[in-house]
Formats: structure tokens, sequence, C-alpha cells
């Protein structure tokens, strides 16, 4: 059968595409969509250490709630998106700097 | 005790259970009174009415006996108990000062005080939860919660864009914090934090995997860190503070940073570590913990205070400033011991009333005079000299300057540091105070003896619910020296953790 | 033969899923990354099949698929002008990025095969898991399941608040 360790690394390259994403792209939008990647590369995990490791079905409950909480904050998220679009015309993260850090 | 199922716990969990029922009320009862006058005052009249119930249920949880809640997701010891009392009384205090603000006057209020209700009652779960999915899940109920009222003038351009950098740092930090939670699924097999225990301190494998166990943590020190501030994942906190509603920032830097310290000791004491019966705990593992937690909270309390002189915006100096308290919250978590719990706890109470009064402050200011920026902090004093006393009075305290609350917090922290042997820490500490000294001076400075920008010198008249809110806040930092005793008492009482389920 | 197809699916979907992300996160086209999107949650789903989780693709295909992946594709299309300028995105900073993500996967990769990760034994899973999930939910798992309900609730009053135009509301 495919042993455990193929599933965490599938899973590891998705967390880092999901992580570089994050870090070089400007596009809000774009940067949710790394962030479902994350989301959906730490979901891989749970379910494969609840298939191999963990004897009940722990990992595939909580990963349910992870989908319903990526669900929720890609709504809330995108609902800002959208809001901030309409007053200054772009989603441009460089854009959106009348705050700098 | 052990674990209790769904119907017994229910009657533990009446707090709570108040409190989501008036969140459903309060969006009722705002869709009824839709185009009456009296939306706002139904609205908060109710707010206030189910916060107050669920202040007197939280203590008559006093005397109930400990142990697990809903098959071990939550759990009921004196520890959560008084968390979930001063998140409370965190909410009603924020509940009252949205009340007169210029900020939140166009907006409906209705739903933010659902979201302000549905937010308390994640930070007490977040508080009382001993499952990595119940503390995953309430974390980003808090997290989700608190996007939406940083967003909440949507017609701003400065909230909306805070809002955004917030949602999308936060999103990140806590999708890391779930994979480094998914890894320590894997190494343990369970979701309970008392069996993640159990599995770290018996299997001689796990000795062999260090450094998975060193990974997945510092991924869930990530989540954590991004919801305390803790440097270095505290680049969201100016911009969020600063565009959010001031109502809203001064939640930020009150509830959801109390929660983060709440998770982090639950997650290191109950999930990582145990008691060795002298007071102090041993965190299981062969990574130096303290170390890294040392590395953290030097870095944050020195930055905070290092940037925060050179703001002059009151919110991001706040911010700042506020960052600089967790890195003196954390320096409690740093002795692994009953004391630190206990000076980490007492500092956590008495920065609710030093910084919210701080907040009241600003914003007292800003309906009046518009502006948020130093400069135009000159001449308060010829304006309105309780207020320049008041804020003095806060300012002092959060100095840790004798005979006011804030010097009990810092002391309690820096005698638990001492004694736990970390001397040279303590002194980072103080040296930390003496420079966040200059920036608070300066706000004191300007009120007191700069002139004016304005040539309006008429005096500020206070909103009645403003002055009340002041007369409450101000009343705990001045006699907090004095209720030394009842401080203690208090938290020597709650800093027991139930130690194992 | 059985062993083979399992190994040939693992295969090809774990490509589809790694080089779909690829293209989501280095694509230079939005609209193309958002679909990529869609054959990455896809090639999920099939893992969860693999793994013996029923009831999460099923899940997997519905949320995600069906409701996320068409929240992401409106927030593209509104937030464009959609005549004349082409949909392209800009990176910065791509090669500091880049070293970091590759440190992070290195790192992952070796503390993966590294730990000696304890395994019950790869007992065949008999059957659709609904049932235990749903038994679950009902039992151990109810407060986060209505805890859950009350998240959804706030996000969608506040994401319904943010982006309504009326504000008597």
């Amino acid at each position: 059968m495919i042993p455990l360790e193929h599933y965490l690394v599938v899973s590891a390259m998705l967390f880092s595409l999901g992580l570089l994403g994050v870090l070089t792209r400007k596009n809000a939008v774009n940067v949710l969509m790394s962030i479902e990647l994350i989301f959906n590369s730490a979901n891989i995990n749970l379910v494969a250490f609840s298939r191999f490791v963990s004897a009940d079905f722990s990992g595939q409950i909580f990963a349910v709630f992870v989908i319903v909480i990526a669900a929720s904050e890609a709504a809330v998220a995108l609902a800002i998106v959208l809001s901030l679009y309409r007053i200054m015309r772009s989603v441009n993260l460089d854009e959106a700097s009348v705050l700098r850090g | 005790m052990p674990s209790l199922g769904t119907l017994a716990s229910l009657k533990y969990f009446l707090p709570e259970l108040t409190l989501v029922l008036t969140l459903l009320v309060v969006v009722a009862i705002d869709i009824a009174l839709r185009g009456r006058e009296d939306r706002r005052l139904g609205v908060i009249l109710i707010s206030l009415a189910g916060l107050v119930m669920a202040g007197v249920f939280t203590l008559m949880l006093k005397e109930a006996p400990q142990g697990g809640l809903f098959s071990r997701m939550l759990v009921l010891d004196q520890f959560g108990l008084l968390l979930r009392f001063l998140f409370i009384v965190t909410a009603i205090l924020i509940l009252l000062l949205s009340v007169p603000s210029r900020e939140l006057a166009g907006v409906n209020q209705g739903e933010f005080f659902a979201l302000l209700l549905g937010v308390t009652v994640s930070m007490m779960w977040m508080a009382n939860s001993v499952n990595l999915l119940m503390i995953y899940l309430s974390l980003e109920m808090v997290s989700v919660g608190s996007y939406i009222m940083v967003g909440y003038l949507k017609t701003e351009r400065l909230s909306n864009e805070a809002s955004l950098k917030y949602i999308l740092f936060g999103a990140v930090s806590t999708g890391t914090m779930l994979y480094g939670l998914s890894l320590l699924f894997g190494l343990t097999g369970t979701l309970d934090l008392y069996g993640i225990r159990s599995a770290l301190m018996n299997e001689t494998t796990l000795a062999q995997a260090g450094p998975a166990l060193l990974f997945s943590v510092i991924l869930v020190l990530a989540g954590i860190g991004f919801k305390t501030a803790a440097v270095p994942f505290h680049f969201w906190c100016p911009d969020v503070y600063t565009g959010a509603p001031t109502p809203v920032t001064a939640f930020l830097s009150v509830g959801p940073k109390v929660a983060g310290f709440a998770v982090l000791v639950r997650f290191f004491f109950g999930g990582m570590g145990h008691p060795v019966g002298d007071g102090t705990w041993q965190i299981v593992g062969s990574v130096n913990w303290q170390a890294l937690l040392i590395g953290v909270s030097v870095a944050t309390m020195t930055l905070g205070n290092v940037a925060a002189l050179l703001q002059t915006n009151l919110k991001r100096l706040l911010a700042y400033s506020s960052i600089a308290h967790a890195g003196y919250i954390l320096m409690g978590a740093v002795v692994l011991s009953d004391e630190g719990l206990q000076a980490m706890l007492a500092y956590m109470v008495i920065y609710l009333f030093m910084n919210l009064g701080a907040f009241l402050v600003v914003m007292v200011v800003y309906d009046r005079l518009g502006s948020f920026d130093v400069k135009d902090y000159g001449g308060i004093w010829k304006r309105s000299p309780t207020l320049t006393i008041a804020m003095g009075i806060f300012l002092l305290s959060l100095m840790g300057i004798p005979p006011f609350a804030g010097f009990l917090a810092k002391f309690y922290v820096f005698a638990a540091v001492i004694r736990a042997g970390l001397a040279w820490f303590a002194v980072i500490g103080v040296l930390n105070s003496a420079v966040a000294v200059f920036y608070y001076m300066k706000v004191l400075k300007a009120m007191v003896i700069e002139e004016g920008a304005t040539s309006d010198t008429s005096p500020f008249v206070l909103h009645p619910v403003y002055a009340v809110l002041l007369l409450v806040l101000l009343v705990p930092n001045v006699v907090g020296l004095v209720l030394w005793g009842y401080l203690d008492q208090i938290t020597e009482y709650s800093m027991k953790i139930l130690e194992t389920l | 033969m059985e062993e083979l197809t399992f190994q040939v699916i693992f295969y090809v979907f774990a490509a589809l899923v790694v080089g779909s992300a690829a293209l989501v996160v280095l694509g230079p086209n939005l609209v193309h990354s958002a679909f990529a999107l869609l054959a990455t949650f896809f090639g999920v789903a099939v893992f969860y099949v693999l793994l013996g989780a029923d009831f999460l693709a099923g899940a997997q295909v519905l949320i995600y698929v069906g409701g996320i992946l068409i929240l992401l594709l409106f927030g593209v299309m509104l937030t464009h002008r959609i005549y004349g300028v082409a949909l392209r995105t800009e990176t910065i900073q791509f090669w500091p990025g880049m070293a970091v993500s590759v440190a992070v996967l290195a790192t992952l990769i070796g503390i993966i095969y590294t730990t000696p990760w304890r395994q019950m034994g790869f007992a065949a899973v008999e059957g659709p898991t609904t049932a235990s999930i749903g038994e679950l939910f009902m039992n151990e798992y109810i407060l986060p399941f209505e805890a859950a309900s009350v998240l959804l609730l706030m996000a969608l009053m506040g994401a319904a608040m943010i982006v309504r135009r009326r504000s008597d509301l």
C-alpha cells in the first residue's frame, strides 16, 4: 500500500507552495488561494495520520471542521476584498498601503 | 473527577449558554426594531443584561468540582474561571466604551454587539479548551469575529485596509498553526492535550522525534504568537490597531491577547508539562523551551518599547505599547512555575484596567478634537483637568510607577523571574520599563505643558457614559496597590490549572 | 494488480495536485490560477478517498469546489476591470520567498523521513465512514459541532454586513 510518508511529502509540498504564494503574490485573491493551499495541506496530514497513526476518526473530524472554518474565512475575506475594491478600485497589496508597517 | 458527558456538563455551561442565547436575541431584536428610535437602546440593554447574567453564572461556578466537560473538550478549573470572568468584564467595558463612540455612531450597532458577544464566548472557550480541535476552533472563532469588527467601518479606507491586512496575516498564521497541530496529532495519535502529554512522556520513540516535536511546536507558537502579537508575529498589530475603530482596537488589545496567553498556558502547562511538586513545572521534550520563551519575551518587549518611541499617532503608540506589555506577560510564562502563572494572571487583570483607561482617554479626545496625533493633545490640561489627571494615572500605571496598580503588575512578574534565578532577565525588564517612560511621558507632557494646536479653549464635556467608565477604570488603578492582598488571594486561587484528567 | 492500480492513481493525482498548486502560486494569469485551484481541490478529494475517508471526500468536493472556489472566482471576476486589461498579476520579492519556501520544504521532508511515525498497521477500513462520523458528531464532538454553528452565524452576518450597499439595514 501507499506508505504514510508519501502523503506527508505531498502535503509538505502543498504547504511550501502555499507559503511561497503568501510571501510573493501581490493580488489579495491570489494570497487567499495560497492560504487555501495551506489549509488543504494540513487537512491531508490530519486524514493521513487518522488513517495510519490513530485508532479512531478524530483526524477526519478535525478535517471536517477545518473545511468549515476555511469556508467561513474565505467568505469574510472576500467580503473585505470586495469592500476594499469598491473604495480603491484595486486589490493590489502594494497599493493598499495607507498604513505602513 | 472524570470527564462529564454532554447532558451532565450543561449545568456547568450556563455562562456560555447565556451569551449564545443573548447573541441570538440581539440579532432578532435588531431586525425586529428596524427603523425604530429605540433600536440602539434595546440592543445595548439586552447585550448588557446577557453579559451581566453570564457574569453572575460564572461566579456561581466557583464551588463547582473541577474536571472535564463535554467529553474532554473543555475543562472546568479555577484558572479558566477567572479568565471567563475577566472576559465578561472586558466585554461589558468595551460595550460601554462603544456606546458614545463617534466612530461607531453612524453604523448599525446590533451586529457589532452580536459579534462582540460571539467573540467573548469564543474567548471563554479558548481559555478552557483542552482538545486541539476545540483550541483551534475557538481561536478561529475569535479571529473571524475580530476580522469583521476591525473592518466594521466599511466606508473608511483605513478600516478596510486594516481588516484586509489582519485577515490575510491571521489566516496564514492560523493555517501554519494548523499544520503544526496536525504534526502533533501525527506524533501522538490523539487530539486530547492530556493524552498528548502522556504520549510525549511515556514513549521512548518520541525521544527520537525531537526535530518533529520542535518544528510542530514552533508552528503552533506561530498561531499563538499572532494572537498575542509577540515577535516575530506582531507585524499586523500597529496597522490593524491604527485602522480599526478605536473601541475595537481597545478590545483587541485586551481580549484576544489575553485569550492567546491562556492558550499558551494550557498548551505548555497542560499539554506538554507536568508539575514536579515544588511548584515548578517541567516541560517534556529535549528542547530548551524556556530559552525559546525567554528569547521571544525579550524580543517582544524590546521591539515594542523601542518602536513606540518613534510614534506620534496615539493608536500606533498604544499598539506598540501593548506589544511591549505582551513581552512582560510572557516573562511570567517563562519561569515555568506556579508563581509565574500567578504573576501572569495578576498582570493580565491589571493590564485590562490600565490599557482600557488609556484607550478611553484617546477616544474622548478623538470625539472632541477629531485627531489621534500627539501634536493635537496640547493644552488639554486647561480644557479638562479631570481628563489629564486620569490620563496621567493611566500612563503612570502603564509605566509601572508606584503607587499605581501597574507597579504591582510589574512587581509580580519581576519577582517571579528573580525567584526563579533569572535575575538578568528581570534587569532587561526593568530597563525596558525605563525606556517606556519616555514615550508615555511624551503624551503626558503634550497634554500638560504644550500649547494647543487650535485656539479653541472651551472645556471638554464628557458624555455621562464616558464619565462613569473613567471612574470605573480609574478605581482599580488607584487602589490596586492597597488591595494587593485581595488580588493575591484571587490569583493564588486561580493559578491552579487542572493537572490531569 | 490492485496494488499497482492504487500506486498509479496516487502518483498521477499527486502530480496533478502539486502541479496545479504550482500553477496557482506561480501562474501569471489569475483566472488560470483559480481553475488550477479547482484541480488541486479535486486531487485532494481523491487522496481522501484513497485514505478511506469517503464522507470527507464528498464534503471537500461540495464545500471547497462547490462553495469556496465559486467565491474565489467571484472575487477574481468582480475585482478586475475585465474588459481590455489582461488579468495579469505581478510578484514581489520572488527569490527571498522562494528561498524560504524551499528551506521549509527541505526541513519538512527531512523531518518526515527521520521521524519514527507510530503506525497501527494498515487495517482495511470497511465500508462508509459517514455513520461513524455522524455518531461522533453527536456524542464526543457535539460541543465543537454547535460552536461551529455560532461561527457560521458570525461569519454570515459579518460578510453580509460588510458587502451590502444599503446602510439602513
